[in-house]
């Protein structure tokens, strides 16, 4: 399996403050990848850091098998709050594309722009902020990257948007085959077009996988109070809760977990995502902030 | 690239185009009025002593028309045009980009940032530099007859709004503003630092700069109290200073003082018998008073032959900033920018 992106002790620091710390991780090419994360866990920063717009202060990032610069043809990004130039047209962002893009596809990028009706003549500041992301979207996609990173993009958009957005997503991964990697803090957007997932807390992966592997390797146990010392082997406790009467835990294991004393769920991602970052709370001085300036 | 310069470049650009065009427009058709009113006061062709005369005539004829309105607008345009470009030309060029957060999306297409900035630096300067050759060029040619008349063109004020040196400060002031939009960050506070960079810059040059670059010339003579000079004393103290207006039509006077035989300037104490209120003599007593005083005129001066040489050496300054400060530009925002 190649790698999309690789990160080894990165670190972005702003004068004291560090906007990303001794992060490490391997994300596999081929994979929609969600990088999902609390608010201020890293993800925008590492994504900058990704595209070349960051220098790491320490540490080693490489993207595609090469440090990245801005610049690279490789390589996409769609921003936060997906910037567009307002006072040029949806058509004029289209022309900039061409002309600054050796490998531009304008078929492509009109074919997109009709599908998602924007109006070639409008102005991108009098855009809705969803009509605004696709615009980006558009951009970056029409590109042709063997990797597009996206930071964010539906943050801001209605449910109705949100979903047009990653419809528009899913087909271009369909047809073009690129490696995505996409931050969000919402798991639900995710869920819908990323086969891989990395949760991303306070700069550290507390788990990264297959979405489908970790469907299937996760279970929540309900059962007598006990303690839960020893579950087995070939299982991790991710998260714990007790009452007086009753435990509830949320296990990793790759076998089934056949015990009549438990009663034994079936966990959806957002439950499986939820686990990881309320499990990690106990690392509270180390959260950071968002890398924004 | 170039078409993105041009598109993101072309409102300011056709807009400050359309102001110099009004301008051209007013010297084109004021031409015809000051070679004709050379030609009819006889400056046009004059020939020794009679120039003199021929030019004051020339001049006061000008006075009517049209045309010294738009010879002062000429000269006010291109004082004004440097500011004017650096802030509605250089510093939104980067700080609206990082305002707005649009540089994020123009970095990730397939064009460096060096790139990026060094086509633009180039689009501006050279638009800066167009511009205002053209006006001054123009307006140097235009004012040939009147400088001839006024010999007034080593005048600081005039100086600056004549031959290649206006290129300088409008490429300069270009550079100025996208470096500090670079800096800042922000529009309107780069907007305003320019403003006053590009101002003081215009201030501290014919003061500080030119001087130090003319390399003036300096003469001493004995004064001799025949043509016009200024007397300033103060009454109580006796404190006086002469002040004479060396006559050197044509040249840079950068400083003209009454010394003492010793060298030092002088400043009195005056024969208060002789002059001031409550001398008897009046002023031909004093004047005669102050020719024992064994003084002399120390004059500092440009000659007017050295316009060219003094133009060039300017320029050439005011070049090698706007080189330095767009290599500095462009190393930052490769090296430091976000």
């Amino acid at each position: 399996m190649t790698s999309a992106l690789i990160a080894d002790a990165l670190t972005k620091r702003y004068g004291r403050r560090s906007a990303l710390k001794d992060c490490t991780l391997d994300i596999p090419a081929g994979h929609v990848v969600g990088l999902v994360g609390p608010n201020g866990a890293g993800k925008s920063t590492l994504l900058q850091l990704a595209c070349g717009l960051l220098d790491p202060t320490a540490g080693r990032i490489e993207v595609l098998g090469a440090r990245p610069v801005s610049g690279s043809p490789r390589v996409g990004f769609v921003a936060q709050d997906t910037p567009v130039y307002a006072g040029l047209t949806v058509a004029d962002h289209l022309r900039m594309g061409a002309h600054l893009n050796p490998s531009w596809d304008a078929v492509l990028a009109e074919r997109r722009i009709a599908q998602v009706g924007l109006d070639p003549a409008q102005k991108a500041g009098k855009l809705s902020g969803g009509q605004r992301a696709q615009l980006a979207l558009t951009v970056a996609a029409a590109k042709r990257p063997h990797l597009l990173l996206l930071d964010e993009p539906v943050a801001a958009l209605d449910p109705l948007a949100r979903r047009n957005f990653l419809q528009g997503l899913m087909e271009l991964t369909a047809e073009q085959g690129m490696s995505i990697v996409m931050s969000s803090h919402l798991v639900a957007d995710l869920e819908r077009v990323c086969d891989h997932l990395i949760v991303l807390v306070a700069s550290r992966v507390r788990v990264a996988g297959d979405v489908d592997d970790l469907l299937a390797t996760h279970h929540r146990l309900v059962g007598r109070r006990r303690d839960t010392a020893d579950l087995g082997a070939g299982r991790a406790l991710v998260e714990q809760s007790h009452t007086e009467v009753q435990s509830t835990l949320v296990v990793r294991s790759t076998a089934p977990i056949v015990d009549p004393s438990w009663q034994v769920d079936r966990l959806d991602l957002e439950d499986i995502v939820l686990a990881y970052m309320s499990g990690a709370t106990g690392d509270g001085p180390d959260r950071v902030l968002e890398g924004q300036r | 690239m170039i078409w993105m310069t041009w598109r993101q470049f072309r409102t300011p650009a056709l807009a400050t185009g359309a102001l110099l065009l009004v301008l051209l427009g007013g010297l084109a058709l004021t031409w015809s009025e000051v070679t004709e009113l050379a030609t009819q006061t006889g400056y046009t062709g004059c020939q020794g002593d009679a120039c003199r005369a021929a030019g004051e005539a020339f001049l006061q004829a000008l006075q009517r028309g049209w045309a010294s309105e738009f010879h002062i607008a000429a000269i006010g345009a291109l004082y004004l045009l440097p500011a004017l470009v650096g802030i509605f030309w250089g510093a939104p060029l980067v700080a609206r980009e990082l305002e707005s957060g649009t540089y994020r999306m123009v970095f990730s297409q397939s064009v460096s940032r060096g790139r990026w900035l060094l086509v633009k630096l180039a689009a501006g300067c050279g638009a800066a530099a167009l511009g205002a050759g053209l006006l001054s060029l123009v307006l140097t040619e235009w004012a040939q007859p009147i400088d001839g008349a006024s010999a007034d063109r080593m005048n600081p004020l005039v100086f600056a709004a004549r031959g290649i040196v206006p290129i300088g400060y409008a490429t300069l002031a270009f550079v100025v503003g996208v470096a500090t939009g670079l800096l800042l960050r922000r529009t309107l506070a780069a907007m305003a630092v320019t403003l006053l960079v590009v101002i003081s810059l215009q201030i501290a040059a014919p003061f500080v700069v030119r001087p130090w670059l003319a390399q003036p010339v300096t003469t001493v003579s004995p004064l001799q109290f025949d043509g016009d000079y200024g007397i300033s004393m103060s009454p109580d103290t006796g404190r006086m200073t002469v002040h004479f207006e060396p006559d050197r039509r044509g040249d840079w006077i950068v400083s003209s003082t009454t010394i003492t035989s010793t060298g030092a300037e002088f400043n009195g104490p005056a024969d208060m018998t002789q002059c001031g209120p409550r001398a008897s003599g009046g002023r031909e007593a004093c004047q005669s008073w102050l020719g024992k005083q064994n003084l002399s005129l120390k004059v500092s001066y440009v000659p007017g032959s050295k316009f060219w040489d003094l133009q060039w050496r300017e320029f050439g300054v005011l070049f090698a900033l706007t080189v330095a400060l767009s290599l500095f530009s462009l190393w930052w925002v490769r090296r430091r920018l976000v």
